[in-house]
């Protein structure tokens, strides 16, 4: 995919469209999220099942359908997650497992600086295209959080199996768990830090979209951030001679 | 028909002399195909071999333990076959059921190892303590750990009843004050180790083990936990007799409600049927009267390892949050973080938006950088 890239204005003077987020990377992140949204509402079901079923057992599958529900929203997320793993080494540099993993000293830098400027210590952002090394960070352990939860998850869903299934071979995980009621326990934690998570994600996307009115929450939609002159420049430039 | 060996004539007599019809015979042997998961086929071929093939001799060791295993195989309420196939085994040595005492039972121990070495099977009940170099269990003044390793290594095969001799059980829970270990853990290595945990086991399936050897001179196939999958390859769960109210979304809420009479799931009382391994549903206790979620209480999960540490509080879904006590349920936790989140960064964006109207206005002033358009 080629760096397409348009011109723009707003009040800030010319400003620059570049394409950063390919889209893999955008298919990805709205299966995660959907998928995520669907896990936690039957999930939470699943937990604690509240809702009042009466009469004859035979005419309700209220808990079986939220399973069922729950187990096709965990393959999307499944496939999704692993799916943007693998792009991690196949997309442009914004995609890229170093936008995660901090190795660079820029980044390493980079992450005490963002830190400084959300705690108030500093007045500006360091400016960087993809992810800023400080939420890539957060996107590290977040991405753990998920192979904990599919871990965790086809560890419960192993143990019901049939055993010539192909699930019945994640079996071995159930010890890697510490027992399957540590599966349950720990799948639980984990939705909770993945609510928590999302909660600061869609706060903070609104934050930097409107307060700071940048182009990121469209950028999420489009693929295209908007930049100035001199960063489009060097990010186009980055992402061509990467090809 | 074979030709009748001396081993049958004495079988039938035995039955005869306890009153035990060939029908109940029969039938006993059928239950056990039933309970290792074979076709009914099997009876025949378990009835022959139970008549027919020499018993092994069979010691019974208990350590670290209640002696709930040993109720639970021998307290039925009627002579079963059951009792006849534990009977005609040699148990040279029990120390709840042998007349023997003292020094003459402990010789006996000894006589009985040393003469089918490699021969017996070595049925282990209890934890084995390791702590204080043994001391807290110790027979004839030698300690558990150096008794199960003698009687262990020499056996043709060990089973570890119950779940204390099977993963440690009650004895090791946290802090395990005694350093009590499993028979796995206390004699590594151990090719024919069977586990067959649960508080207590159940004793048809013990019995089932023991035909089965007797029948196909085999140990039966296992799990990766050394567990019979005959009696532990399936969930409570996925054979409970109230599953078509768990997928329906009914639950007991309160002990007594409306719910709970009415037989409902016991999956909001804490039942642990969902991640416990055995056959409870199937083959029931006290031959088959009922089973404890069949009476309405919730499964504990005494079959799995660490049940203890792990299944508690045995009235709730989940553990509890270290730290937070059994009352606090996690989606609460969890609510409450998020929401705490939530105006950290409501707080945050406030004081943002704050600083960016300050900025403003101080830029304002200057009348240089005021024309942006
Ligand atoms: C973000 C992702 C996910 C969230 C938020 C989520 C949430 C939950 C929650 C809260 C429970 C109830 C746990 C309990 O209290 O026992 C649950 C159960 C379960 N989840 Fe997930 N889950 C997610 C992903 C997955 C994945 C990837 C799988 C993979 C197969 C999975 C499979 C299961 C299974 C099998 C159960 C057990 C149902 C039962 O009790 O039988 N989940 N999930
Ligand atoms: S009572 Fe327990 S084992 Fe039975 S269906 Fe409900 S949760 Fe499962
Ligand atoms: S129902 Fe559960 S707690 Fe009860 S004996 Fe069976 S495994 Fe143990």
């Amino acid at each position: 995919m080629s760096a397409t890239t348009d011109s723009a204005t707003n009040n800030h003077g010319h400003l620059d469209r570049v394409y950063v987020w390919e889209w893999p990377v955008r298919l990805f992140h709205w299966s995660i999220a959907a998928s995520v949204v669907v896990l936690a509402v039957t999930g939470i079901y699943i937990g604690n099942p509240f809702l009042p079923v009466t009469g004859e057992a035979t005419r309700h599958f209220v808990m079986g359908t939220m399973k069922s529900i729950h187990f096709i929203a965990a393959m999307v997320f499944l496939l999704s997650v692993l799916s943007r793993v693998l792009w991690m080494f196949a997309g442009n540099p914004y995609a890229r497992w170093h936008q995660f993993v901090p190795v660079s000293a820029r980044r390493l830098k980079g992450i005490w600086e963002t830190a400084a400027f959300y705690l108030f210590l500093k007045k500006d952002s360091p400016a960087f295209v993809g992810h800023n090394p400080l939420a890539g960070l957060v996107y590290c352990v977040v991405y753990g959080l998920c192979f904990v939860m599919i871990a965790t998850g086809l560890a419960m869903a192993s143990a019901s199996a049939h055993v010539d299934s192909m699930l019945s071979s994640f079996q071995f995980l159930i010890p890697l768990c510490g027992g399957l009621q540590m599966a349950h326990f720990l799948h639980h934690i984990g939705m909770w830090l993945i609510i928590g998570f999302v909660a600061h994600h869609v706060w903070s996307a609104f934050l930097v979209g409107t307060v700071e009115r940048s182009s990121l929450i469209d950028s999420i939609f489009s693929g295209y951030k908007v930049l100035t002159p001199d960063i489009a420049h060097r990010a186009r430039k980055h992402i061509e001679e990467d090809r | 028909m074979d030709k009748r060996t001396a081993e049958q004539d004495w079988f039938e007599r035995e039955l005869e002399r306890r009153g035990v019809s060939r029908r109940d015979f029969l039938g006993f042997c059928g239950t056990m195909a039933t309970a290792l998961a074979l076709p009914p086929l099997f009876g025949s071929r378990i009835a022959r071999a139970v008549e027919t093939a020499p018993k092994p001799t069979l010691v019974w060791l208990e350590f670290q333990d209640c002696a709930g295993n040993t109720e639970s195989f021998l307290r039925a309420s009627r002579p079963t076959v059951a009792d006849i196939i534990l009977d005609t085994l040699s148990i040279d040595y029990h120390e709840t059921i042998m007349a023997a005492a003292g020094h003459q039972a402990e010789q006996n121990l000894s006589d009985a190892i040393t003469r089918d070495h490699g021969a017996y099977i070595a049925v282990i009940e209890g934890s084995i303590p390791t702590g204080a170099g043994g001391a807290y269990c110790t027979i004839g003044g030698r300690s558990a750990l150096d008794i199960a390793r003698e009687v262990c290594e020499g056996a043709a095969a060990t089973v570890a009843i119950g779940t204390c001799a099977s993963f440690g059980g009650l004895p090791a829970a946290a802090p395990n004050p005694t350093g009590a270990l499993s028979v796995a853990d206390a004699v590594p290595g151990l090719e024919n180790l069977i586990n067959m945990p649960a508080c207590p086991a159940n004793g048809e399936n013990l019995a089932a083990l023991i035909v089965y050897y007797v029948t196909f001179g085999r140990l039966p196939e296992l799990d990766g936990l050394r567990r019979p999958l005959y009696a532990y390859g399936k969930l409570i769960h996925d054979a409970c007799e109230k599953r078509a109210h768990y997928d329906a979304g009914q639950y007991a809420e309160a002990w007594g409600d409306d719910g709970h009479r009415k037989g409902y799931c016991l999956y909001k009382m804490g039942c642990k049927g969902p991640v416990t391994h055995q056959n409870c549903p199937n083959v029931g206790w006290n031959e088959n009267t009922n089973w404890p979620v069949g009476c309405g209480h919730p499964c504990i999960g005494c079959a799995e390892p660490s049940f203890w540490d792990r299944m508690t509080p045995f009235y709730r879904h989940l553990p509890e949050i270290p730290g937070l006590g059994p009352h606090t349920s996690l989606d609460k936790v969890g609510l409450g973080v998020t929401v705490g989140v939530g105006a950290a960064f409501a707080t945050h964006t406030a004081l943002h938006v704050a600083r960016k109207n300050a900025e403003r206005k101080r830029n304002a002033v200057k009348p240089e950088e005021g024309d942006e358009e």
